[in-house]
């Protein structure tokens, strides 16, 4: 391993893996699985061909072939090998068997009286009508949810129940009665479509530049400033509390903000006195909502923006501080013209990434909200998961929320790029010192 | 051991660094490679222990070419101008572990840490850590651990930069003497021309990727082979008049001063354009040729005292003397040149 | 800081600004040994009986102790691997030669800002087709690969400030790259070790999306999902029970907060994700 270019791809490997298989691949995978319109009625591994009643009303539907669905869907009878096997299994008379056998082998009948009739008028006619049933029951075909792997066995199996089809029927009945997925655009067609799209966009815009401006550069900003005009142990104190919500796991710090909003809540038994009915204040009205979720997202979101500008606050020169002091700046001068103009790119920096972040953040919304009331807080990413990962009626859209996830993929890819220019990225490449 | 560089070059992208260098270090000798940041030395340093692929020319040891071989398989010492010490072993550990690497026995291992601990004298520091030593405890650390495996050259990256000044001197004669205990072929990189001057036997005075001049000491300060060399070396550094050559002297323009020189220089550059350089402890009150000056500064070093003498053209040549108390700044003065120990350079800078 | 201002009023403004977030907290622990009688602001007996989650399953859900000890493999596991593999990848990306190396620096930092719910879909449908869905495998598989692009950057960086003199002597002194590696260089970064360890351990802690959408089964369950099933069972309402096992889940993290404060704060104030 003295080779420093083989070892390099060595240590690398292992993080290749992982990050290929579930990191870039679901990237190729969302733009994929975009255009489909997967669902858990498609299944997601490959579709099969199946005579169902959804498939036959659609055969009926679409090409106008409506007798031969309710022919499809009936059971016919055929008088077969399999047939003969399986009635002898069922305890049928040897002689009756060999009596099928020699003079109805390869008969076909449309219905059950038909073939009971049959059996009726046999010379080893089968002792009782229960035994009549059964044998009866041994020759009934049907290619009802039978999954078939292409539509020629389809065709062969409805073919050997003596149905026969025209070439049109044929490709009508492969059209009709796949089940898998196919690609289509049709998801993005839908999402331009459907006003649901555009109000989801309006929320998540409205949810990210407010939460971004008054809390994750604003009140970090606030908090930054104010420790820093304190002590230190103040100020330290101020600090962790600012960082318990990040850290706390987001499903108990969403719980400790229902206990305060629900409405048997703290805020409601504290108002309650001021003549303020109790209510859920998270769900009761839109704007109550948004306030916080705004506020949830917000309290957590400060605490990078507080930990980052505080560190930059830190880095300046005591000196220039001193300096302006004897120069007799006021406390606001100071903030104006020593600090903030050294927070500039930390500023920057905390917007553009945060941006990307609570564009694609939905878990504290999910856990708060989820999405209501009647839609209200509804955003992009918690939008794209609800349609394919949980919906209440079962039936989940993973083609048209891969579609959505997709606008997302496509932003972030962006700004990520953007970003890479914007911090500069060849001081952070600069090559190795030792030449082996 | 001998080392020989041969047509090497060292490029960075486009960038040729070193272009067809020639250099041959002999066996037991300290050199010095001294010039500035950028010159180059620190490239050819990094190209000689390994660390660098050099992109033309070859490198010998005694008889081995070892272009193509790895830092590893060189042995080569080299101590780093931060020492480079590893900071979460303890001293002992740190000069043991070329010898850990060779997988010797640990009985070995501790018999030769311990000599070589009694050379560079910090036998009583072997069990602390690197973060607990002074710099020049440092220093003799990692000179232990560059020595412990007998490698075929020593190497020095400004090893006494990171010292302050007490300690530099201290470290300057006690590194000249591990090394010439040992006898081994050392490389020494520098900036500082009093480190070069004291320590090494030879010099390589480099700029711009080339070697300017290698030669002793003595013989180096004496005889530059360009003004370039000659600023480089000496402190304070040589004064510089520019002139001519008129009748076998050189005339100082603004006092019409005529310094003479040797006849044959006088012949074949007559009439040119020349520079003319002196070294501060030949321009004395009591000097041959005198020349017309107003003292414009004076600095108290102790020992000696060094005054700037600026002609009227502003021109200014330094002049250093023990204990001359009447000379005031602004006095005017018409100390003397000592013409047997001027310096001539022509119009490209290179000595006549 | 100087003297020139006074320092109480700023004191007294963030006090209260914070108090909403220190009631919270403070009563995040009250609740959860007393009762409060309806309507009331303070508690007026003590109980342990919001405890009886410990020692009795909860309608409906499986054993605490069960969801305690997924959810410790989930986060142990993940942060190990999370530890080996980027300690290794990040020494490559920041010291050793490599083909394209700027192209895997950009991916990295790429992947480092991207949006990872975004491909919570098609990682969905992978483990369905691998058969890893449901399984603790599977989502430790995946978080690990969300997490990474956040260790290697943050090792690189640390790996970054190891003077390269270190490497150089050690390679003097014989060792190859990958000994330079392990001996020399690997114990210079312990800090930053330390602190990725318990960055992960608390991500894999905290994680709540990718349980409950990869693995929300019973048994496999991780404490994040139980809790968030317990809330959402609407014939079972109990706030105080609700605060008990959120103190119960949240114990390991509060113990690691007060003994790493410092550490946290310098890594997270290094870090980009939000």
């Amino acid at each position: 391993m003295g080779n420093s270019k083989h070892l390099g791809l060595i240590l690398l490997a292992p993080a290749g893996v992982f990050v290929i298989l579930f990191f870039l691949a679901p990237v190729v995978l969302t733009a994929i699985f975009g255009f489909t319109n997967m669902s858990t009625a498609t299944g997601i591994s490959g579709g099969a061909y199946v005579v169902n009643e959804s498939t036959m009303r659609a055969l009926g539907e679409r090409f106008g072939e409506r007798e031969l669905a309710g022919r499809l869907l009936r059971k016919s009878y055929v008088i077969d090998e399999a047939g003969l096997q399986a009635a002898r299994e069922s305890g049928a008379e040897q002689a009756t068997i060999e009596e099928l056998r020699e003079k109805y082998l390869g008969r076909n009948f449309e219905s059950r009286r038909q073939i009971e009739r049959l059996l009726k008028k046999l010379d080893n006619r089968p002792a009782s009508i229960r035994a009549i049933k059964k044998i009866a029951a041994s020759f009934e075909r049907s290619v009802v949810n039978i999954r078939f792997d292409s539509p020629e066995e389809l065709v062969a199996a409805i073919e050997g129940y003596g149905i026969v089809l025209s070439d049109a029927q044929r490709q009508a009945l492969a059209d009709v009665s796949y089940t898998g997925w196919v690609f289509t655009t049709q998801n993005f067609k839908t999402m331009m479509e459907l006003p649901d799209t555009w109000r989801t966009m309006a929320n998540t815009l409205f949810y990210v530049f407010s939460t971004l401006i008054l809390f994750n550069t604003g009140f970090a900003l606030v908090l930054a400033i104010l420790t820093h005009y304190m002590p230190e142990g103040p100020a330290g104190f101020f600090r962790s509390v600012w960082l318990l919500p990040r850290i706390t796991p987001p499903v108990l710090y969403v719980l400790m903000w229902k206990w305060l909003a629900w409405d048997n809540g703290f805020l409601s038994r504290m108002l309650e006195p001021l003549g303020i009915a109790p209510r859920n204040w998270l769900l009761d009205t839109p704007a109550n909502a948004w306030t916080f979720v705004i506020l949830i997202n917000g309290f957590v979101g400060a605490s990078m923006g507080m930990l980052i500008f505080s560190s930059a606050i830190k880095a300046i020169p005591q000196p220039l501080f001193h300096a302006s002091e004897v120069d007799g700046a006021s406390r606001w001068q100071q903030i104006r013209h020593i600090i903030l103009p050294q927070l500039r790119w930390p500023i920057l920096f905390i917007t553009s990434y945060q941006t990307l972040s609570l564009l694609t953040s939905f878990e504290y919304i999910l856990l708060a909200t989820d999405g209501g009331p009647g839609g209200a807080t509804e955003v992009w990413a918690l939008a794209a998961y609800k349609k394919a990962l949980s919906n209440y009626g079962g039936a989940l859209q993973y083609g048209y929320g891969a579609a959505m996830s997709l606008v997302l993929v496509v932003i972030g890819v962006v700004l990520s790029l953007i970003y890479l220019r914007l911090f500069n990225f060849k001081a952070l490449t600069e090559s190795p010192k030792i030449e082996q | 051991m001998r080392i020989l560089l041969e047509n090497f070059t060292k490029k960075f992208g486009d960038l040729t660094v070193i272009d067809n260098m020639n250099l041959e270090v002999r066996d037991g000798e300290m050199l010095a490679l001294l010039g500035g940041s950028g010159c180059g030395k620190s490239t050819t340093l990094f190209a000689i222990c390994g660390i660098h692929r050099i992109d033309g020319g070859r490198i010998l040891f005694g008889d081995r070419d070892v272009t193509h071989t790895t830092s590893q398989e060189r042995n080569v010492g080299v101590v780093f101008q931060s020492f480079a010490l590893y900071p979460h072993m303890t001293v002992e550990q740190n000069i043991g572990f070329p010898l850990r690497l060779r997988k010797e026995p640990k009985e070995q291992i501790a018999r030769k840490v311990g000599e070589m601990a009694e050379m560079v004298h910090i036998e009583e520091l072997l069990q602390r850590r690197p973060g607990e030593l002074s710099g020049g405890q440092q220093q003799r650390v990692a000179l232990a651990r560059a020595l412990i495996r007998r490698p075929s050259v020593l190497l020095l990256d400004e090893p006494l930069a990171n010292l302050d000044a007490a300690l530099r001197l201290e470290m300057r004669s006690e590194i000249r003497r591990i090394q010439q205990e040992t006898g081994i072929t050392a490389i020494l990189v520098t900036h500082d021309q009093v480190e070069a001057m004291s320590m090494a036997d030879r010099i390589a005075i480099m700029d711009a990727g080339k070697i300017l001049q290698i030669a002793e000491p003595r013989e180096m300060y004496e005889n530059p082979v360009s003004d370039y060399v000659a600023r480089f070396l000496g402190s304070p550094p040589i004064s510089f008049l520019e002139g001519r050559i008129e009748d076998s002297a050189f005339v100082e323009p603004s006092t019409g001063t005529r310094i003479p020189v040797d006849p044959e220089i006088a012949a074949s550059h007559a009439g040119r354009a020349v520079r003319l350089g002196i070294r501060p402890e030949h321009f004395q009150p009591d000097g041959e040729v005198p020349i017309p000056g107003r003292i414009s500064f004076i600095e108290i070093q102790g020992r000696e005292t060094l005054f700037d003498v600026e002609l009227p053209d502003g021109t200014v040549i330094r002049s250093i003397q023990s204990a001359n108390e009447e000379a005031r700044v602004g006095q005017e003065v018409c100390w003397g040149i000592n013409a047997k120990k001027i310096m001539i350079f022509d119009e490209n800078g290179l000595k006549i | 800081m100087s003297e020139n201002y006074r320092k109480w009023p700023m004191v007294l403004f963030l006090g209260v600004l914070t108090t909403p977030l220190i009631l919270m907290y403070v009563y995040l622990f009250v609740d959860t040994v007393t009762n409060t009688p309806p309507g009331a602001i303070l508690p007026n007996e003590f109980t342990l009986e919001h405890w009886r989650f410990l020692h009795e399953n909860l309608p409906g859900r499986p054993s605490i102790w069960l969801a305690t000890w997924n959810t410790f493999m989930f986060a142990t596991v993940t942060t190990l691997i999370v530890l080996a593999v980027s300690s290794a990848a990040g020494y490559s990306l920041s010291r050793l030669q490599l083909p394209a190396r700027s192209f895997f620096l950009g991916g990295i930092l790429v992947l480092h800002a991207f949006p990872t719910v975004t491909l919570l879909i098609a990682i969905f449908l992978i483990l369905q087709m691998l058969g890893l869905y449901n399984t603790l495998i599977g989502v430790i598989l995946v978080k690990i690969s969300l997490e990474l692009p956040f260790g290697i950057w943050i090792m690189k960086g640390f790996y970054d400030t190891v003077p390269w003199e270190i490497e150089m002597a050690g390679i003097q002194d014989g060792a190859t790259r990958f000994q330079v590696w392990r001996i020399l260089v690997l114990p210079q970064v312990k800090p930053a070790i330390l602190a990725l360890g318990i960055i992960s351990f608390l991500a894999g802690w905290s994680e709540f999306i990718l349980p409950l959408v990869l693995a929300p089964g019973n048994d496999v369950q991780v404490l994040s999902v139980y809790l968030a099933a317990l809330i959402a069972d609407d014939n079972n309402f109990d706030m105080n029970l609700f605060k008990s096992v959120g103190l119960f889940y949240v114990l390991p993290v509060i113990v690691l907060f007060v003994f790493f404060q410092n550490k946290l704060m310098n890594i997270y104030s290094g870090g980009t994700k939000g």
